[in-house]
This record gives C-alpha cells, sequence and structure tokens, in this order.
C-alpha cells in the first residue's frame, strides 16, 4: 500500500527542495512550483480522505524507526479529528499560493518558506509521535516568523518582537509536559497512541502536564489573556501569512487542546474543565466585543477569531465535563466542524481584505463607502463571507456552533450566555458592511478595480466551500463523528 | 420530485438562474414562484385526501431535517405561494425602471423559499434555519437600495432586533432538544415540567421579535426604506408572520400560564402599535404600526386558546395588508412620496386603486361580509370566552376599535385632497396585482368553512361577539374620519409619535451599553498590549546588561544561556536570520528543565 501520508506530508518540502534547487527561475515558474506542488498536496489529502478513517482508532499509520532506545519513532496516521484538518489544510494552501502568484519581492524565499510552513502543518496534524509533533510545531512558528519580517507591513518591528515572546514563552510548556508524560509512561515511548489509550500520567503530575499544555495552546488557539500577538501579528503580516496563521495555525492549538490536553490528560482535564470552561466562555465574548469596537478591517476580523475559537474551547469543555457520550460527540463534533469552518470562513474574510488593501492601500473602514457599486464581486462575497462569520443558517459556521451551544446547554446552562457572541459578531458585521460596502459611493474609489480572475480562482472554492458544509455538514460530520463517538476517556 | 422539494427548489433555481444568466429576471421569478404555488396547491389537495408527505434530509449526526405536509403546513405553504406569486406580478411593473432588476427577483425568490421552508419545516433545525434565513433575505431586500442615506441602518436595526430576538429560538430548541432528545416538532414536547414553560417563554420571545411586538416593534416602522413590494410581503405572509405561524403551531402543547403570557403581549401590542398608527405621518408607515397591531390580535387569540381564530385573521391579514401594501406603492409612485401631506387626494387620481385600497382597508376594519369581519369576529369570540375574558376581551375590542379609526383617518386623507395628475409606468401589472389580493382580502372568508374542514376543528358562533366586534369596528371608523388622529390621542400624541419609546428606547437600553463595553474592552487590550510590550523591553533590556557584565569577563553557565537570550532578542530586533541561535537557546533551556524535570522525579518517587 502506498503510504499516501508521508507522501503528502513531505511533497511540500520537496517542492521547496525543487525551488531552492532552481536559482535561476523566473518568478513565475517558481510561483508554478509552488502552486503545482501544493495542487498535489491537496490531491495527496484528498486521497487520504477517501481511504477514510475508523472508529476507535488512528487510520492509515505509517511508522517507521527513528530513535528506538529513547522509544522514539517516525509515526503518522490520521483520525476523525485530524482528517479534516489536514484537507483544510491543503485548501488553503493551494488557494494562497494561487493568491501570491503576484509576488515579486524575493519569490524564492516566498515559496520555499510557504512551503516548509506546509508541511510543517499537515505534519502537526498527522505526527502520531510527540518528538515529531514537537519539531513540526516548532518548525512552523518559524516559517511563520520570517513570513511576517520578511513580507509584512510598515509595523513589523512590534510585530516580530511580539511574536517572538510569545513563541520564545509558549512552546517550552509543551515540551516540558511531553517530558513529564515520556516519563510517565512506562515503558518509555513518545508513541501518543500509547498515551490516549493509556493516559501515563495520574495525580499533581498529570495537573501539572496539563497546566503546562493549557498555556502552550492557550497562546496558540488564542485565548485570553494571552491573544494580544494576535491582532498585531495580522495587521502586519501579508494577507496570505494572514490567512494560514488565522486559518491553519491558530488550529495547532484547539487540535493540541483536543489531542494532547484531553486525551492524555483526560482526568485532570476534567477536574480544570469548569475553570477552562470560563476562559472560554470569557474569550468568546471579549474577542467579540473587542472586534466591536474596531475600526481597521483586518484587526475586526483578527478579533473575532477570539471569539470563534473561543466557541471551541468552550466545545471541548463541554466536552470533559460531559457524562453521556452521546453529548460528548455533540460538543466534540461541533468543536471540530468549527475549527474546519472557521479555516474557510476566516481564510475567505482575509484573502477579501488582502483583496480590498492592495486596491485602497488603507484598511480603516471610515475611509471607505458605498463599495457595492464599484467592486460588486468582491463586496458581496464579502458580505456572504461574514454572514457566514456571523453564523447564518446555509453557511458554515452555523452547524457547527448550534452543536457546540446544544451541548453547553445539556451540559452547564449557565456558560449558555456566551450566546450572545451571535449578536454582537452580527452587529459588528452588519455595520462594517454598512461602513464599507453600503451607503453612498464615494468618488475617490470609483476606479477601483473589481475581482480579476487569479482572485475569482481564490475566492470561488472557498465560498462554495463555506455554503456545502453549511447546507450538508454531514459530509464532514460523518467523519469526525466516527471518531468522536468512539472516544473513551 | 416531491412536491415537498419542488415548493422550495422551484424559487430556489430560479433565483439561481437569474443571477446567472442576468436577464428575464421578471418572467423567470413568475415561472419560479408559479410552479412552487401549483405545487403547494398540489399538497394541498393531497391533504383534502387525506395524504401527507414526509421528507427527510441528511443533517446534524442523531438529528434529520424533516419536511412536512400536513393540513396546516400545506394551507400555510399555498398562503405564502398566493400572496409570493401576486406582489411578484405586482413587482413586475413596480420595478419596471430599476436598473437592479436580477438582484431583486433573486432575493425575493429566495425569501419565499426561506418561507416555505420555515412553514413546511417538521423539525426544530431546519425551523431556525429558515427562520434566521427570511431574516436575512429581508435584510438584503429592506437594504436593497443601498446607496441612499438612512436604508443602511434601516436594514441593520431590522437584523439586529430579530436575531437577538432569535436568541429565544435559539434557547427554546435547545432546551427542547435535550429535554426529549429528539429535535422532531411533533415529538418534543416536556410536558408539565419547569422546561415546558421556560421553552415556551423563550419561543415567544422569539416570536415578539420577529412578528414586531412590543417592546420590539421599532424596527418594523422602519424597515419602510426597502422597496414597497417588499414590504408587502414581508408585512402580510413571511417575516411578521413567522411569529405569529410558530406560536399557532405549537400553542396546542403550550401550558396554561406561557398561553396567557402570550395574550396579554399581543393585547398591549394591537392597543399601543394601534396608537402608534394613528399618530403616523407617513402612510407606510402607518401601515406597519397596523401590522404589529393585527398580529397583537392573533396572539390574543392564541393566548385566549383558540388558535384556529388567529389562523383565518393570519389569512385574512395577509391578503389585506398586502393589498394595502400594493395600493400605497401605486401612490407613492405617483406622488414620489409616502409622507401623509404628500399623498393627500392621491385616492382620486386612481380611483380603481383607491377603491381596492379602500376594501382592504374596511376589510381589516371588520365590516361585513368582508374576509376580516369573521377573522376579526372569531378573534373577539375566543377572547370573550376565555378565562381572561377582563384583561383579553377589553384589549381585543380596544384593538379592533383602534383598527377602525386608523384606517378611516388613512382613507380620509387619500380621498380629501388635490388631484395630481401624474403616469404611472407599469400600472397594468400594478393593478394586477392589487386586484388579485383585493379580491382575496374580500372573499377569503368563503373558504373558512373548508379550512376548518380540513384542520378537523369547528369554531363556535357567537352573537355577542358579532355585535361587539362590529360596533367597535364601525366606532372606529366613525371617529377616524370625522374626530382625526391627533385629536383622539390628546395629550399621548408626542410620545405616539416616538413609537412609545422608553427613556430612548432600545437605542439607549441595549446599544449604547454594548458599544461602552466594546469600548472598555478595547481600553484594555491597550493596556494589555503595551503591558507585553514592556516585559518583551525588559527583557530585552536585560539581555543588553548581561551583554555588558559578561564582557567584563564574567562567565558561567547561567550567563551563557542569557547570552543566547539576549542574541536572540537583537535578532528579532533587528530582523536578521537567527533561527540556529534561537533553536540553540530553546534546546539549551530544555536541557536545563530536562534536568530539573529529571530531579523532580526522582524526589517524587
Amino acid at each position: 500500500m502506498l503510504p499516501i501520508v508521508s507522501m503528502t506530508l513531505f511533497l511540500p518540502l520537496l517542492g521547496a527542495l525543487l525551488v531552492m534547487a532552481s536559482r535561476n527561475a523566473s518568478a513565475r515558474v517558481v510561483h508554478g512550483i509552488g502552486i503545482a506542488t501544493s495542487a498535489l498536496t491537496l490531491a495527496g489529502a484528498l486521497w487520504i480522505w477517501l481511504r477514510g478513517v475508523q472508529p476507535g482508532a488512528f487510520a492509515q499509520v505509517e511508522q517507521v524507526d527513528w530513535m528506538p532506545t529513547i522509544g522514539a519513532a517516525y509515526r503518522v496516521g490520521v483520525d476523525g479529528i485530524s482528517l479534516p484538518l489536514v484537507l483544510l489544510t491543503a485548501v488553503l494552501f493551494l488557494l494562497t499560493f494561487i493568491f501570491s502568484a503576484k509576488v515579486r519581492d524575493r519569490p524564492h524565499a516566498y515559496v520555499v518558506l510557504m512551503l516548509m510552513l506546509e508541511t510543517a502543518s499537515i505534519g502537526t496534524f498527522t505526527s502520531l509521535d510527540a518528538l515529531l509533533f514537537y519539531v513540526f510545531f516548532e518548525v512552523s512558528l518559524v516559517s511563520m516568523y520570517f513570513m511576517i519580517a520578511g513580507w509584512g507591513y510598515e509595523d513589523r518591528q512590534r510585530a516580530a518582537l511580539m511574536f517572538f515572546i510569545y513563541t520564545l514563552l509558549g512552546s517550552l510548556p509543551l515540551l516540558l509536559a511531553i517530558l513529564g508524560l515520556y516519563l510517565g509512561s512506562d515503558p518509555h515511548t513518545f508513541d501518543m497512541r500509547v498515551w490516549i489509550a493509556h493516559p501515563p500520567l495520574t495525580g499533581l503530575a498529570a495537573m501539572l502536564a496539563l497546566v503546562a499544555m493549557l498555556f502552550t495552546f492557550a497562546v496558540k488557539t488564542p485565548m485570553f489573556p494571552f491573544h494580544t500577538w494576535l491582532p498585531v501579528a495580522h495587521v502586519q503580516a501579508p494577507a496570505a501569512g494572514s490567512v494560514i496563521l488565522a486559518g491553519v495555525m491558530l488550529k495547532f492549538g484547539t487540535y493540541g487542546l483536543l489531542r494532547f490536553a484531553l486525551e492524555m490528560t483526560p482526568v485532570a482535564f476534567r477536574d480544570a474543565a469548569v475553570v477552562i470552561l470560563v476562559f472560554g466562555v470569557f474569550s468568546a465574548l471579549y474577542g467579540a466585543f473587542a472586534a466591536l469596537a474596531q475600526t481597521d478591517l483586518k484587526r475586526l476580523i483578527a478579533y473575532t477569531s477570539v471569539n470563534h475559537m473561543g466557541y471551541v474551547i468552550v466545545g471541548v469543555a463541554v466536552a470533559a465535563l460531559a457524562t453521556s457520550p452521546a453529548v460528548r460527540a455533540i460538543a466534540l463534533d461541533g468543536a471540530v466542524l468549527q475549527m474546519v469552518s472557521h479555516g474557510l470562513v476566516t481564510g475567505a474574510l482575509f484573502f477579501l481584505v488582502g483583496m480590498l488593501q492592495d486596491r485602497a492601500h488603507t484598511r480603516e473602514m471610515d475611509r471607505f463607502g458605498g463599495l457595492l457599486k464599484y467592486v460588486p464581486l468582491l463586496g458581496w462575497s464579502f458580505v456572504l463571507a461574514a454572514f457566514a462569520s456571523l453564523g447564518l443558517p446555509g453557511l458554515a459556521h452555523f452547524p457547527a456552533e448550534f452543536q457546540i451551544f446544544l451541548a453547553t446547554l445539556r451540559v452547564e446552562p449557565l456558560a449558555l450566555i456566551v450566546i450572545l457572541g451571535i449578536v454582537v459578531t452580527a452587529g459588528l458585521y452588519l455595520r462594517a458592511i454598512g461602513k464599507v460596502f453600503s451607503g453612498a459611493p464615494r468618488e475617490q474609489w470609483a476606479t477601483m478595480p473589481d475581482l480579476n480572475l487569479r482572485e475569482v480562482l481564490v475566492l470561488a472554492p472557498l465560498l462554495a466551500l463555506i455554503v456545502a458544509v453549511g447546507v450538508a455538514p454531514s459530509w464532514v460530520l460523518d467523519t469526525v463523528h466516527r471518531t468522536t463517538a468512539a472516544l473513551r476517556f | 420530485m416531491s412536491p415537498l422539494a419542488l415548493v422550495m427548489l422551484a424559487p430556489l433555481s430560479a433565483a439561481a438562474l437569474i443571477l446567472c444568466v442576468r436577464r428575464a429576471s421578471a418572467a423567470l421569478a413568475l415561472l419560479g414562484v408559479g410552479i412552487a404555488l401549483v405545487a403547494s396547491l398540489w399538497l394541498l389537495a393531497n391533504a383534502f385526501e387525506g395524504s401527507y408527505r414526509t421528507l427527510i434530509l441528511p443533517g446534524l449526526p442523531g438529528m434529520p431535517l424533516l419536511l412536512l405536509s400536513n393540513p396546516l403546513s400545506t394551507l400555510l405553504s399555498v398562503m405564502v405561494s398566493i400572496v409570493g406569486t401576486f406582489v411578484l406580478v405586482y413587482a413586475v411593473g413596480y420595478m419596471q425602471k430599476d436598473p437592479e432588476k436580477p438582484r431583486f427577483f433573486a432575493i425575493m425568490l429566495f425569501f419565499i423559499a426561506a418561507m416555505q421552508t420555515l412553514v413546511l419545516a417538521g423539525d426544530w433545525i431546519l425551523l431556525l434555519a429558515a427562520w434566521e434565513l427570511i431574516g436575512f433575505s429581508s435584510y438584503l431586500l429592506i437594504g436593497f437600495w443601498y446607496r441612499r442615506s438612512g436604508v443602511g441602518v434601516a436594514a441593520l436595526r431590522a437584523f439586529l432586533y430579530t436575531r437577538t430576538a432569535d436568541l429565544g429560538l435559539y434557547i427554546a430548541v435547545f432546551i427542547l432538544i435535550a429535554a426529549t432528545g429528539s429535535s422532531e416538532i411533533a415529538a418534543t414536547w416536556p410536558t408539565g415540567s419547569h422546561a415546558a414553560l421556560v421553552a415556551a417563554l423563550f419561543l415567544l420571545v422569539a416570536a415578539m421579535g420577529k412578528s414586531a411586538q412590543i417592546p420590539l416593534h421599532d424596527w418594523l416602522m422602519r424597515a419602510m426604506a426597502g422597496p414597497t413590494p417588499v414590504s408587502a410581503l414581508l408585512h402580510s405572509a413571511t417575516l411578521v408572520a413567522a411569529g405569529a405561524i410558530l406560536l399557532i403551531r405549537i400553542s396546542p402543547l403550550l401550558p396554561p400560564d406561557a398561553l396567557f403570557a402570550i395574550g396579554v403581549v399581543g393585547g398591549a401590542t394591537t392597543v399601543v402599535t394601534g396608537l402608534i398608527a394613528l399618530a403616523e405621518h407617513d402612510l407606510k408607515r402607518l401601515l406597519a404600526a397596523s401590522t404589529s397591531s393585527q398580529y397583537g390580535l392573533m396572539l390574543v387569540a392564541v393566548g385566549a386558546g383558540v388558535p384556529l381564530a388567529a389562523l383565518f385573521l393570519l389569512l385574512a391579514h395577509a391578503a389585506i395588508k398586502g393589498a394595502l401594501f400594493l395600493g400605497a406603492g401605486v401612490f407613492q409612485h405617483s406622488r414620489q412620496s409616502t409622507r401623509l401631506q404628500d399623498v393627500k387626494g392621491a385616492g382620486r387620481d386612481h380611483p380603481l386603486v383607491f377603491a381596492g385600497f379602500a376594501l382592504a382597508a374596511l376589510a381589516l376594519a371588520g365590516i361585513p361580509p368582508l374576509s376580516g369581519f369573521f377573522a376579526k369576529d372569531a378573534v373577539i369570540a375566543s377572547a370573550l370566552s376565555s378565562n381572561h375574558v377582563v384583561v383579553l376581551g377589553s384589549l381585543a375590542l380596544a384593538g379592533t376599535v383602534l383598527t377602525g379609526a386608523y384606517m378611516a383617518r388613512a382613507l380620509r386623507i387619500l380621498w380629501r385632497g388635490e388631484r395630481h395628475q401624474r403616469q404611472v409606468a407599469g400600472l397594468t401589472w400594478m393593478g394586477a396585482g392589487l386586484a388579485g389580493l383585493a379580491v382575496l382580502a374580500a372573499g377569503l372568508s368563503l373558504a373558512f368553512p373548508s379550512i376548518e374542514t380540513l384542520l378537523g376543528n369547528r369554531l363556535a358562533e357567537s352573537a355577542a361577539a358579532q355585535v361587539a366586534g362590529l360596533s367597535a369596528a364601525v366606532t372606529g371608523l366613525l371617529l377616524g374620519w370625522f374626530v382625526g388622529g391627533q385629536r383622539l390621542l390628546g395629550p399621548l400624541a408626542p410620545w405616539a409619535r416616538r413609537s412609545f419609546a422608553i427613556a430612548g428606547g432600545m437605542d439607549a437600553w441595549v446599544a449604547r451599553p454594548a458599544m461602552g463595553l466594546a469600548q472598555a474592552c478595547e481600553r484594555l487590550e491597550h493596556a494589555l498590549f503595551l503591558g507585553v510590550l514592556a516585559t518583551g523591553r525588559f527583557a530585552l533590556a536585560t539581555g543588553r546588561a548581561a551583554r555588558i557584565s559578561d564582557e567584563r569577563g564574567i562567565d558561567g553557565m547561567i550567563f551563557a544561556l542569557v547570552r543566547g537570550t539576549l542574541s536572540m532578542g537583537k535578532r528579532a530586533r533587528t530582523l536578521q536570520s537567527g533561527l540556529v541561535h534561537r533553536e540553540l537557546a530553546v534546546t539549551m533551556a530544555g536541557v536545563a528543565l530536562i534536568l530539573a524535570m529529571l530531579i523532580l522525579a526522582v524526589v517524587l518517587y
């Protein structure tokens, strides 16, 4: 059988090597390699998707010995939680490469970094070995750091510093926790499957490991009060970087929360779940209100990420608290689907803001007005994506949030106050649409060109997927549910 | 294809086609809605023969989506189709000169499809989805002329008001699914428990938002910024009707306390918004206030435990209010305004249109033999026979008097005044749509006995209610025609003109605190940002200090670690590649921590 997971995982790296080898190739060729490689990667991800997952265990596992003496090995595989995220990653990277085909500033380095980032991202989701996971997790941070530093906007000094502090602080506790889990397992191994099947730590040690992991993943997700890097990084990152950062890399946090914190220290997680739930609820509401106060369109979308990822945290915490397996499955289905939906919707929104900024060189909402008249395609795409983001039924976020809220009511009715977030996000998006796209058109923007073919190619698949997930979520949820319904902890 | 799916898919595919080809939009729209009409009539015919259909669609795990045809749902589906068809016929004329016709017709069709889904939905998730989607499409329609000033705000307000109230539906649905484990509407009702009452009250909140009941009535009057066919559709058979439809549908399951609460909300609304209608300066806003008032009457009937009476009024009102708005649209085109002082005498310009308008107005007031009389009679009879006859009965009669008064006021203004002769484009199409609905407004009551048979339920006859209702209606008409709104209201007039807003209304109570909270978050955000930045600067300064002491010759293990940190910090600042150093530092720190952990492990074991 073909090792399709590994092939998909290392295809982008191969592409990166190819770009490095062809130093004298023109920008067109380099971008062509990027697009072709990521298209092949998407094909690989679809292949993995077609092979599917199985209940109760990881599927399509591929394993090679690495450091047998310490129990570390190259192990990759997927289940219903990671597979949708792999597919999401492959889709977003392909679209990002298409979008970035206009980059003329150091295209070689740009494409190499992006391809490395793609391998790191897929690796983070498919690793079944904790050391391997940590390596991919770290490498992705490094790539993103250089993306912001190298291709960012005016104020990258501070953004880079901010990102630097957080990555330094953020990763170490996870390493500690991994070492703790390693020392607790008997015989010593880094195999995540073993850790999930037989949680190695108990009591205080488990709680300490959990706290360490929560710290790392709270920075990454991001959760209040560790989210302050997010708006800064997003505003300064290039549009493509923002899409990957929000669409893929924020999921490392919630994926880790689920895969590591919940599955490997389940008892401690249950003990701490109320605290995590409170943080999730607060984070979601805080993100919504902070977004309402923004005047910069990109910052606004960045803060809605805090809101949406807050719902994921709520979903995971509720799953930990749930006593009935059915309710737990509902909560986790919602949480995983919410990650996918957020990747699609926020990806589309950041692309759109990037397109707007390319044209207007500003993101201040008050400087626009009536743009629907001049750029109808861009405007209506934004309206659709914005309504998806505020949770309109028939679009991607609704089924996910519905399940999270439903499970919340059944487990902890008081926490349902988080549902106020959907009104606040409605208010802030309608306000943004009102300021930017409707109202009296301004002469100043009369010559603004509408979407070109490249941009349509980027947006159309995303918007189609947003509708597809919203109208018939079962094509994603069936895969997710196969795993979540069989979870035991 | 199942006619159940066809009812929705026909308008939906017509909408998609219009957006793709962008021409012949009016013809395609009529085709789409026509097919849906045939399909829903077919369902109704089946229902009369006692055959019903169910369509199961994949939804969430364990919670499939259901479409059901039963007597009530097919009846409502036919209502939506008929009103939708006439309004679209009218819109062919009304929108003749608008360059963005394709967008208009596409959204209208989407709106109709969403409403059909709402009435045919058999499970709570699909109902909730349709409920929100009609809110979305009315947002797009109210904001159709998005370039005009004030339009955006009106659309925003409509969506936000209704969405806030929609939280009630969300919570009620969660409670019901949690209590019964099923998302099916028919199967789910926890009997006699605490949850039943709580869920019912949350549903009431949702219905109050959609049906514009006090204190959530304000958005509807501002929603007049959209094209007139939109108002006609959303006031008669769609958006606003959704609240009443929901309550009519579930009322047999509701506990008595919840019913009484519904009745009181409806009764208070019918009186308050009736007074607002008397004070209005704008014809369309007057009609909007009257919509709230009539839905209030329907809620009274639901509260009195006779949902069939509410259903009759819903059906009659759909035709009547549709006709009234379509008439108002003609006057608007003819005078380029809907302000009452501008439309004075507009009825004389178009006597036929005025005849249709007046017929509908008299029907709304409740004059026999028009359909409104029978419907209103049923509502009053239900209120008079309820357990709370004093409250519900008096409020229902007061509402009826007010209905007569404000309709007579509108008729008088339209009839008394100067004639202006001005050609109105597309009058034939507009007249056709209006005529269809006016005929229905007059004669719909002929169908009431068959509806009673279909639903297997009969209303009790009550001579007292007929006398009381008719005398209330006539009193109202006379007062409205001869006394006038301002004098009737007396000292209440200025307050009524502000829609009885209490201390600044929703803006002061909800919007401003929300924005205040948002600003507070933003300030906290800034403080956090500065805090993190200061930490970063402190770390860099420490690094710098360490370098100085290091350069002076102090060396050792710990300072090597600091040097690593320092060089990383410097590199981050100068944006040069520091990858190797950085990873080295991480490794160093990791090694230190591994050691610490090992020691800890040894100590612990």
